[in-house]
Parts: C-alpha cells; structure tokens; sequence
C-alpha cells in the first residue's frame, strides 16, 4: 500500500519504483566503455595484508596524481587458486582490469589468450626485454611472446642463525657457511639434539617444498623442465640421486621419519605450520639454517618474534651433481589482461612501477626489484631490525643472487608439472614409492599433459 | 437434463460460472508473472550453465571464451587420468559412509530434540548454528582441534591412555578425519526429521503407546515409516552433496588431496583442473560425468522409494 501511513503519496510509488529500476538495469547495461573516459587506469592485485595493499594504493596514487588521470587498485580479492579464479572470469566475462599482479607463472594464462603479450610496447620503451636478466623473463616467455613481467621477485638463499653457530664454537660469518651439500650434512650433525620421540634443535634440513626442490635441483646440476627443448625431466639420474641423497640424510640424521619432525617443530619454513599449528623452529632458534626466499626478511620479526637479533643470509650450497651455488625466484608478475581498456597508460603504470614503483615497494616490502633499470634503496624492515650496513649488504647480496638464478616456472602446464613433484616428494618422504618410481610417474604423467598442451 | 453437462464435472461438482474462470485464469497468469524473474533466472543461472558445460565438456576453451569442437576428446583424457579414479573412488568412500551417518545422527539428534522440555528452542538453535558457519572457519578449528600434540582432542585421548592418530597428516586417518568434519553441521537434517516427526498425529502416536510399552517398538513400527518422506528427501540432498564437497577437502588437503592423496575428493580434482590447470573442457567432462552419476542414483532411489517410501492418505 504505497498510500499508507508509513509511505506518504508521491514520495515512493509503484511507477517511482519501476522507474528507478529500470534507471539502475540501464547504469548497469552501458558498455563499460562508456566509463573509460572517467577510469583511466584499474590494476587488481592478490593478496590483502594491509601493509600490501597500502603500499600499492599509495603508489597508483601517487603515479595517478602526477600523470592526471585517474586510477583505481582492487586489493583483497584473494590468494593464488581464488585470485586466479576471480581474474579468468573478469577477463572472460570482458570487465578485466588494466593491469594485475599474478603470483602463478602467466605463461599458461598468456598462451590461452588470458594476457595481452608485451613485446611490441616493450620495444620502444626503458623497460626493453634487455634490461630484465635473463632467467627471471623467460618465467614469461613462451613461443617468442612475452606475457608478463617479473617486477619483483622473491630470491632464495640460506637464512641462518649466527648466534646458534658462535655456541657451538662454529664460525658464524656469511663465508664459512657450508658449500656443498657434504659439508652442510656434516655441519647439521653438529646442531642435532634428540629428546626422546623430540627434535629439540636441528642444523640444517632437507628440502621438503617442491619449489625449493626445483632450486635443489639446479644447485645439483640438473632440472625438472627442461625448457630449451621442452620436455620434463623429472626422473633424470640426478634427480632421483639427489633424493636418494635426502633420503640418506633423514636416515642418518632425523630417524627416517618425516612424521617424527614434524610432530617436533616447523622445521620446513618461517612460518606457523598451518596444520599442526607449531611455531617456526628457525625463529624458534630451533634450526640453525633455513632455505628460504627474500620476503621472509620483512616477516622475520612478525609474529612469533624469533628468540635472536640477528640473522644472516648465505648463499644455497651445491649438490654432488652440482659445481657451483645457483639460487631460484618466485616473482611478483605483472601482467596486462586481455580486454585491458587502457592499454597505454596501463604500459605506462607498468614502466614506471618497473623502475621507480619497485623501489618503495622494495623500501616497504623486501620483494627484490629485478629491472636492471631500478632505483636501489634499502628495505626499511631491515634497516629497522638490522642496521643500515646489514641492509645494504644484503641488497648486493640479493642482486647478487638474481644473476645466478636456476630456470623455474617456465612451463606451459608449470603448475601441473609442479603438483605432480609435490606428490612425488610427498610419496618419496613417506616410503611409499622409492625417487625412481615416484619421479619416474611424475614424468610420465607430466610430459603427457605437456605433450597434450603442445599438440593443441 | 441437457444442460446437465454443462453444470456438473465428471466427479459431479459444479463448474464455476464464466466468469469466475476467467477471474482463475487471470490469477493463474498473475502466478506467471509473479514466478516469471524466478523462472528467467532458472534458465540463465541454472539450465543454460547445465547445458552449455554439456558443449565444454566437447570443445577445447581458451580462457577467453573460443571454442574449438573436439567431440569426446575430454572424456577419453577424463577416463585415462589416475587422479579421476582415486577422487571418484575416494568420494565415493566418503558418500557411502558419510549419508548413512548422518542420517542416523541427524534422525538421533531429532528424537532428542522432539522431547518438549523448557530448553528445546535453545537446542534447536545450538544445533542448527554449525549450518551457519562457512565450511572454511569450521575446517579450519577442527584442524586446531586434532592438532597431534598440543590438539584437545589428542590430549583428551592420551590422558583416557590411548594412542590417537595423527588426523590430517596420517592417509590411513585423514579421509576418516573429512568425514568426521563434514558430519558436524547437522542442523538442516534435523530440522527436517523434526518437523516430520512434529506432524505424526497424537492420537496415532498414544495409540502405539496403548499397543506396546516398547520404545523400539513405537519407533520402528509407527514413527520411521511415518517420517519415510523426510528420510527420502535427506537421503537424496545427503547424496548429491556429498558428491559436492569441496572446500573442508580443499581446506585439509590442498589440491594435490594431502596426505597420500587420501583426501582427493572428486570437486577438488574438477577445481584445479578448471582453476590450476586451465583445462576448462576437462573440468566441464568431469562435471558432466558426475551429474550423469549423480542423476542415475537419484533417480534409482526415487524407483525404489516406491516400496518403501509411505505418504499419508497413502493406500498401500
């Protein structure tokens, strides 16, 4: 009853109401472009750490401000599967946004058509394919297109723990950490103390994430994709001796038992366990040394503050295979989707975040600038935990690392490969399989799917 | 009498005058009307996905929307996967013991419930509050709960001096461990089980007390088959979702189905394909093989629900 006392004539009627919502399905039927004018740039990014996403507002801001136009930035929408699910149906459904940040290699997306290839803009622009290294593009490349770039990178080395080295009457400098992978085995026995069924404390670990195995890999002289010739590798005689080798180790040093550690500690990254719930040993001052990537530096002394004041980073020591320490990234690219309606000014933002964005994003969040072009500055983080001189050390020592990168996520079907070694590492640390059936079933099952990805 | 036709039906009543059938068909036309958004949003949300997932499951996608006709390409790559026979086996493990459990649990909790005490709403509302919460926060607290060592659960079990196992990590447990998470919002199935068991006429439910003093007796020979609708209608939801559970095996177990692949369910193995992999059309084949599956066991329920199923007024 729109004449009743609570909705007095006039003021919302019958045909107000269908008048109004055919007003708002109009709004919503106008071709998107009809907003370009006013929306000169959107970028959507994963993640949502507020310290991220105030970073990133800050800098489109910023850019937006200086250049006059005006620019939006989507943060929060989520992590990895959920992000990335969220993206393909805005592209697929034609409301992409300008530019994105992706966490998952783009080459998958890019060759399906998801992300607009760069080249052409790149060509005449500061930030020429020359001016990235080499190993960290080809992340992005597939079949003489690039999809993608790799502004910043996460690079991995070895986190270690001088002051648990200096009580055991062990050199703690940056130099004496271990070499090849003998010398950190034998350097580990020193750290490992048993109480009963408990890992008190540990010196060094096999690796146990499929993405640290691939840098093991390299740092063994071999690889799991060969991506020259594009065909997996999986079950090459180094692979299956290097877990051989871990598998030695764990016998030796950790009772054989993967369940055994785990029921004792984190000892497998700088974060709570998400599924046990136990702390990180490394901060724990459980674990003398820890392969990890860079971002760890700005999560270090988060929650749970670590027991020590100091840490240091050494580089990654090599495999019997091996001759010389290689390090791997994990990248943050940044990708131009397909239906991009600015792409201009979106090559522009991408320019500019390239070389001056990295910067502060580095200052704030250590994500390692990869352009050869970029402005260097420190990470705040560290300067604030480790004094100045460690932060600039640690930057050349970083940049130093981004030169010897191992090749990684450089596959077309990368994140099937990849599920397929996580499942082998799983059945090769559990006993189930021995390394040559588990790899072997991870080749056969990954060059398959590659083999039909190939074939169209 | 030759007008007779034109006033009586065939069952004898009076035909409503004219007029009075076109007010009907008026009012029928409204109901149109009114259902009409509902019935537009049916078939673009509903029908349409279902069929054109029917024209995936035949092409090769690209994520931006070409098609490419491939026939039953996707199907033969469905069926020569390992992984779609361990998730289809281990849903089905997890269907056959998960619906029967619940529906007696929820059946249980409902008799219960049906008790007239001063705290039955409170109940009721306890009881139903699980429903409400996301699958992920729930997932995520059980996982807290059944921590290994510092977990309540394992502690309550060591100190009654048994050995637990370890739930999520241990492949011999952590399927057991999924089902245990999944049964714990019961409150739709026992909301329907109680409002069946609220509409057993009084008279009906004493007389069964005069005839015998046995509880099992009154159960078994009056109240179950008069609640065989509601069994019915929780034994098909029961069915079709838990070939749907997605996110407590994703939360427990990623999408490689960790530990062991012991909690690789069937959606999970459809969401990497469709999400991880980019290979849409697969994704389409599987779903389309599960709603083939899914659609063939509810309709062979339905078949025998014949003979088991009562309805009041029913005269068998």
């Amino acid at each position: 009853m729109t004449s009743g006392p609570f909705a007095p004539k006039g003021r919302f009627g019958r045909r107000r109401f269908l008048g109004g919502t055919a007003a708002l399905g109009a709004l919503a039927a106008l071709p998107r472009s009809a907003f370009a004018q006013d929306q000169a740039l959107s970028m959507w990014t994963p993640g949502g750490s507020p310290l991220f996403c105030d970073m990133h507002q800050g800098l489109i801001d910023g850019w937006a401000a200086a250049n006059g136009v005006q620019a939006t930035l989507q943060c929060g929408i989520g992590d990895g599967t959920e992000y990335t699910q969220v993206l393909i149906g805005s592209i697929a459904g034609g409301t992409a946004p300008d530019l994105s940040i992706v966490w998952d290699a783009p080459i998958a997306l890019g060759i399906q058509g998801a992300f607009r290839p760069l080249d052409d803009l790149m060509a005449n622009s500061t930030i020429g394919a020359e001016t990235w290294p080499a190993g960290l593009l080809k992340s992005c490349q597939f079949g003489g297109k690039t999809y993608g770039l790799p502004v910043t990178a996460g690079l991995f080395g070895m986190f270690f723990n001088p002051g648990m080295f200096a009580a055991k009457g062990m050199p703690s400098d940056r130099a004496s950490m271990p070499k090849t992978w003998d010398e950190m085995r034998a350097m580990s026995k020193e750290f490992t103390v048993w109480n009963g069924d408990t890992l008190e404390t540990a010196g060094f670990m096999p690796p146990r994430n499929n993405v640290i195995a691939i840098v093991f890999a390299g740092l063994n002289g071999s690889k799991f994709y060969d991506g020259e010739n594009q065909k997996y590798t999986m079950d090459a005689e180094a692979n299956i001796a290097m877990f051989n080798y871990f598998l030695d180790w764990l016998n030796e040093e950790y009772r054989g038992d993967i369940n055994v550690i785990d029921r004792s500690g984190n000892f497998n990254d700088g974060y709570p366990n998400d599924t046990s719930g136990l702390g990180p040993a490394f901060q724990e001052g459980r674990l003398a040394g820890l392969t990890s990537g860079s971002w760890l530096m700005g999560d270090l002394y988060n929650d749970p503050k670590p027991v020590f004041d100091r840490y240091d980073i050494a580089g990654l020591p090599y495999g019997p295979s091996g001759t010389t320490s290689v390090s791997g990234f994990w990248p943050n690219w940044m990708v131009m989707p397909e239906g991009s309606q600015n792409p201009e000014e979106a090559f522009k933002y991408l320019e500019y975040m390239s070389v001056e964005g990295v910067a502060e994003w580095f200052r704030v969040i250590p994500d390692i600038p990869t352009n050869a072009n970029a402005k260097q500055v420190v990470p705040e983080v560290v300067v604030q935990t480790q004094g100045e001189a460690f932060a600039v050390d640690i930057t050349a020592f970083w940049a130093g690392q981004a030169k010897i990168v191992t090749p990684m996520w450089d596959s077309p079907v990368e994140a099937f490969g990849q599920d397929q070694l996580a499942r082998a590492m799983e059945k090769i640390y559990t006993k189930v399989s021995t390394p040559a059936e588990a790899l072997a079933e991870a080749q056969t099952s990954s060059q398959a799917e590659l083999d039909r990805f190939l074939a169209g | 009498m030759a007008d007779q036709p034109a006033q009586f039906s065939v069952a004898g009543g009076p035909i409503p005058p004219r007029r009075r059938r076109g007010a009907g068909r008026k009012e029928a036309w409204a109901g149109v009307l009114f259902a009409f958004p509902w019935m537009v949003s049916l078939a673009v949300f509903t029908v349409l996905p279902l069929l054109l997932t029917f024209v995936l499951a035949q092409s090769k996608v690209q994520i931006t929307g070409q098609l490419q006709w491939i026939g039953l390409s996707n199907y033969d790559q469905v069926f020569a996967d390992p992984a779609f026979w361990t998730s289809a086996e281990n849903t089905f493990r997890f269907a056959v013991i998960l619906v029967p459990v619940k529906l007696v649990l929820a059946l249980v909790l409902a008799l219960l419930l049906n008790r007239a005490t001063a705290l039955s709403g409170f109940y009721r509302t306890v009881f139903y509050l699980p429903f409400l919460m996301p699958a992920v926060a729930g997932s995520v607290v059980f996982i807290l709960l059944l921590t290994p060592d510092a977990g309540p659960i394992n502690l309550i079990l060591r100190a009654a001096g048994l050995d637990p196992p370890d739930w999520i990590r241990d492949p011999n447990a952590a399927l057991w461990t999924l089902i245990m998470i999944s049964l714990w919002p019961l409150g739709v199935e026992t909301l329907v089980f109680l409002g069946g068991l609220q509409n057993i006429p009084k008279d009906v439910s004493e007389a069964a007390e005069l005839d015998s003093p046995r509880r099992w007796h009154k159960l078994w020979w009056i109240t179950l088959p008069l609640i065989t609708p509601m069994i019915l209608f929780n034994l098909v939801i029961g069915i079709i979702t838990s070939f749907q559970v997605f996110t407590q095996a994703l939360v427990i177990g990623g999408t490689t189905g960790a530990p062991a692949e012991s909690t690789l369910l069937y959606m999970v193995v459809l969401y990497r394909a469709a999400f991880r992999y980019f290979n849409m059309g697969y994704a389409a084949a599987m779903a389309t093989v599960l709603f083939v599956f899914v659609l063939a066991l509810t309709l062979l329920i339905f078949t025998t629900a014949r003979s088991w199923v009562f309805y009041e007024g029913d005269s068998r």
